[in-house]
C-alpha cells in the first residue's frame, strides 16, 4: 500500500523534502512509520517531538494505516 | 457567531461594532512580529500551514472556545506566510456580556492554538534565510 508523509518546519527541514512516499506492508501502523522516518533522519530528529495526524486528524494513539493515505508529521506548532 | 480565516495577506482587523447591546465586553488580541528571534535581528517572519488541517483546527478550536465559555461571538484571522517585524501574524475578536469570561476565552483560546493548529514559524533573517524557529542551522535551498 501507498502512503504519503507530509513533512513541516523541523521535519522538513531535516530531511530536506516536503513529502515522504512509502509502499508499506498491510499492518503497518503510524508507530511503526513514525521510525522509519526517524531511522531515515538518522539523528536529526533527535529531540524532536512528533505528533501524528491521518487524513488531516490527530491520531493520538498508534492506528493501522490504510492504503492512499495521507500521514503528516507534527513537530510543536507555533501559531500565533 | 463563529468565524476564523487562515489569510496569505496584511489581516484587515474586524470592525469593533456597536451592534452588541448585550455585550459589555469587546476584547481585541493583535499578536505582532517582533523585531528579534532568539536574540538575533530578523526582518520578519514566516508562517507555514498544514493548509487543509490548519483550517478546520482553527475553525473547531473557536467553536470550542465558544462552548466552554459564555461568549457571543469570536472571530479570528491567522496570517501566513512571510510577515515583516511590525505587522500582525494574528487579530482575534471576542464579544462577551461581561469581560471576566472574555478575558478567560481569549487567553484559552490563544493558549489552545499553540498546542494545536499545525501553523509553524521560521525566523527571516536579513539576508533572506529562514531558520526554523528554535532552530540554528543554515537552511540549505528555498522552497
Amino acid at each position: 500500500m501507498k502512503v504519503i508523509v507530509k513533512c513541516f518546519s523541523q521535519v522538513r527541514y531535516h530531511l530536506g523534502k516536503d513529502e515522504l512516499v512509502f509502499h508499506l506492508e498491510e499492518g503497518v501502523t503510524t508507530s511503526d512509520l513514525v521510525e522509519k522516518v526517524r531511522d531515515q533522519a538518522g539523528d536529526l530528529l533527535e529531540g524532536v517531538s512528533l505528533r501524528v495526524a491521518v487524513n488531516q486528524k490527530y491520531t493520538p494513539e498508534a492506528v493501522e494505516l490504510k492504503d492512499g493515505d495521507e500521514v503528516a508529521l507534527i513537530p510543536p506548532v507555533q501559531g500565533g | 457567531m463563529i468565524k476564523t480565516e487562515i489569510v496569505s495577506g496584511k489581516i484587515e482587523p474586524f470592525p469593533s461594532e456597536d451592534s452588541h447591546h448585550n455585550d459589555g465586553a469587546e476584547l481585541v488580541f493583535n499578536g505582532r512580529v517582533r523585531s528579534t528571534e532568539n536574540g538575533e535581528t530578523i526582518r520578519g517572519l514566516f508562517y507555514e500551514h498544514y493548509e487543509e488541517m490548519a483550517e478546520e483546527e482553527l475553525q473547531s478550536l473557536a467553536a470550542g472556545t465558544a462552548e466552554k465559555y459564555p461568549i457571543s461571538d469570536i472571530f479570528c484571522r491567522h496570517r501566513v506566510g512571510e510577515i515583516p517585524v511590525g505587522e500582525s501574524a494574528i487579530h482575534v475578536s471576542i464579544w462577551s456580556e461581561h469581560r471576566a469570561e472574555g478575558l478567560e476565552a481569549m487567553a484559552w483560546f490563544i493558549s489552545e492554538l499553540k498546542k494545536r493548529v499545525p501553523i509553524w514559524k521560521w525566523a527571516v533573517l536579513e539576508n533572506g534565510t529562514k531558520i526554523p524557529s528554535e532552530c540554528r542551522h543554515e537552511l540549505p535551498t528555498e522552497k
